[in-house]
């Protein structure tokens, strides 16, 4: 009982950047935009916001802000890129990946490697106290609420407004969605920038909150995950929150299991998510219903003249 | 037909001669040392390669020259190789590396420029004018183990490990020897994080550890992230590769950490005089000739100290940590009673000693 309510209190602190980055994806590629440049976004916002927190007199909020503005900054420049000049999004997204692991590692030198206080978690008398389920439901950091909250708005803004019908259009056919009068470069550039934000805020979190420290590279292909948990949840936001906590359930897992002791080979469990990937995808391909399949125009750039 | 024997004969002489000349002659350096070092990671990594960094600022101070670097040189032959061309084009003739995937391309280097002495600190290959080196870490880790071992109060222990090479399971089974000296029923408990430099899975080891119980934790990874959380949750902890205490100073009792100095210093002085040779295996230094201790916060007893302190004279003597019985997890006799192993044998470790929770693979 303990195992479980250990285990289940950490899972946010893997889960959070997960669900945070691929819901940021989501808008990108309802939208019709290949973004895999998710992990050199979240170095950033990573940098950013520990260089805010300890610039600023420790402010977690400020250090979230400026990581949430920053990844917004980073997405623009994408955006500029692969909307406007329509450059090729797989090779520009891995390019945002290398400038961001490298530009964090060359002016990050003053904040690597600086213990953070960082975000601490709210303790609510007797709700936290529950067993098991207490310290998981009532007693995490406040950003886990804000992202479970913002999986519902993101949601909703998709498929029960007007801009959310006009970005999916844009990311479905941006030929129809032109031809209604959507400006789909303005709608693009804007669910990179929405998007980035998101992925911001995951950088954020992970440096002040998972890791409480930022060292050079401490993504370790966290984004490229983020990328493949939005085929898992076949662009859909409340299943990214349930993949999220999925894979984040499992990295809490991992040294739990460990630390007990029990004779489960460690090469296996650290398998585990990737294996667990794998199978969703091969049901998913198998049991593929209508409405669950990639944006159509996904990866492509548009132009208006381009004859088909 | 006889004129023509002679001639081979005396040619294959001649060749021999030539032969036996070139493998007895000691590697000379052309001109004074001129030091370069290349760096596989930023220099204030908090870990292994700022140990490093800080080591080439002493020495700076001491041998009364600069010693130039290049940092976040990746471990591939295409970018070590013009890096170290660089410098050798600069003048530079002694060029020292950082890095365990840095072995493969000084050697091929070593083989191109002779007069050139390459030494690279955690690696593999050897020749007339490279040597590797790697620290005997069990030494330093067994005495920090000495002191988690006499500050626990439960005599539970864990430690964070990376990944299970013979590296770093001597470090976790030295670990546990040396506590078992100050407290015979102490038990460690080790999570290999399966990653170098993952302060996320690091702080997650760290917290499932402190949730067991365990009231010191040790570690063999390259962030400060363990001994943070032990700091965070009133706790001990000791460090690796540098003195942590920077990091969490109310939390770290003792760490193992590198002093490269040490080595680096009389290895220039033989370089420059010419009576250098390269150990053939690698050079595998005891604490104290480049591996060593920070020893100790105010949290531990003074006595535990100075029985620290000797037990690191006795070691430099020649007394061997793993002095058998060693006895592994399964209950399978590793090392005779009486026993010591091989270096070899040591580098091969792969079983963790009676009395750890965790496991290998």
């Amino acid at each position: 009982m303990e195992f479980a309510t250990f285990w289940l209190a950490a899972t946010p602190l893997f889960a959070v950047p997960l669900i945070a980055a691929a819901l940021g994806l989501i808008l990108n590629e309802r939208a019709g935009v290949l973004n895999l440049g998710c992990e050199g976004i979240m170095l950033c916002s990573a940098l950013a916001a520990t260089a805010a927190y300890l610039e600023t007199g420790q402010s977690v909020a400020l250090g979230l802000v400026v990581a949430i503005i920053a990844g917004a900054v980073v997405a623009l420049g994408f955006g500029i890129f692969v909307v406007i000049l329509r450059t090729n999004q797989v090779v520009t997204g891995i390019t945002v990946v290398f400038l961001g692991s490298g530009l964090t590692g060359l002016i990050g030198v003053p904040w690597t490697n600086v213990a953070l206080g960082g975000l601490q978690p709210i303790h609510i008398p007797g709700l936290t106290g529950i067993p098991v389920i207490g310290r998981f439901l009532f007693g995490q950091d406040p950003v886990v609420y804000v992202v479970l909250a913002l999986v519902g708005v993101v949601s909703y803004a998709l498929y029960r407004t007007r801009i959310g019908l006009k970005l999916r259009a844009v990311g479905e056919n941006p030929q129809a969605a032109d031809a209604d009068g959507v400006n789909v470069e303005a709608y693009r550039l804007f669910a990179v920038m929405a998007g980035g934000a998101l992925i911001g805020l995951a950088g954020g979190y992970l440096a002040l909150a998972s890791a409480k420290i930022f060292v050079f590279d401490m993504t370790q292909g966290r984004g490229w995950i983020a990328v493949a948990l939005v085929i898992f949840a076949r662009w859909m936001p409340w299943r990214a929150l349930l993949g999220g906590l999925l894979f984040g359930g499992i990295e809490a897992v991992i040294p739990r299991i460990k630390a007990e002791g029990l004779p489960i080979p460690q090469y296996f469990l650290e398998m585990a998510p990737y294996a667990v990937t794998l199978f969703v995808l091969i049901y998913a391909a198998i049991r593929l219903r209508a409405g669950q399949d990639a944006p159509k125009a996904l990866g492509v750039p548009y132009v208006r003249q381009d004859r088909r | 037909m006889w004129r023509k024997l002679c001639c081979v004969a005396a040619a294959a002489l001649i060749a021999a001669g030539f032969a036996a000349s070139a493998e007895a002659e000691a590697f000379k350096l052309k001109g004074d040392p001129k030091p370069a070092w290349i760096y596989f990671n930023v220099k204030n990594d908090g870990g292994w390669t700022q140990a490093i960094d800080e080591a080439r600022i002493r020495m700076e101070k001491d041998l009364g020259y600069k010693i130039p670097f290049v940092e976040k040189v990746p471990e591939v032959a295409s970018e070590i190789t013009p890096a170290a061309e660089r410098y050798i084009e600069r003048g530079h003739n002694i060029i020292i590396g950082s890095a365990f995937g840095y072995s493969d391309a000084f050697k091929d280097l070593a083989a191109r420029y002779p007069e050139v002495a390459f030494l690279n600190p955690a690696g593999t290959t050897n020749g007339p004018n490279l040597q590797s080196i790697y620290g005997r870490t069990y030494e330093t880790q067994y005495l920090c183990g000495m002191v988690a071992g006499a500050i626990s109060k439960s005599g539970k222990l864990g430690f964070v490990a990376a990944n299970p090479f013979g590296l770093v399971n001597w470090t976790v089974n030295a670990y546990l020897i040396g506590a078992r000296k100050m407290n015979p029923k102490a038990e460690l408990t080790v999570i290999y994080t399966g990653a170098w430099n993952d302060p996320v899975k690091e702080r997650a080891a760290a917290q499932a550890l402190v949730e067991k119980g365990v009231d010191v934790i040790g570690q063999h990874v390259d962030t400060p992230t363990p001994q943070v959380v032990a700091q965070e949750a009133g706790i001990f902890g000791t460090g690796h590769h540098r003195d942590m205490r920077e990091f969490a100073p109310k939390a770290t009792a003792c760490s193992s950490i590198w002093v490269w100095d040490q080595y680096m210093l009389p290895t220039l002085k033989s370089i420059a005089s010419g009576s250098w040779e390269p150990a053939p295996y690698g050079a595998f230094v005891h604490v104290g000739g480049g591996a060593d201790i920070a020893c100790c916060g105010d949290m531990v007893p003074k006595d535990v100290a100075e029985k620290v302190m000797a037990e690191r004279d006795a070691i430099i003597k020649g007394k061997h940590v793993f002095e058998g019985p060693i006895v592994d997890q399964s209950g399978k006799e590793r090392v005779a009673a009486g026993a010591t192993p091989s270096d070899g044998d040591l580098w091969g470790m792969d079983y963790l000693i009676q009395g750890v929770v965790g496991q290998l693979n």
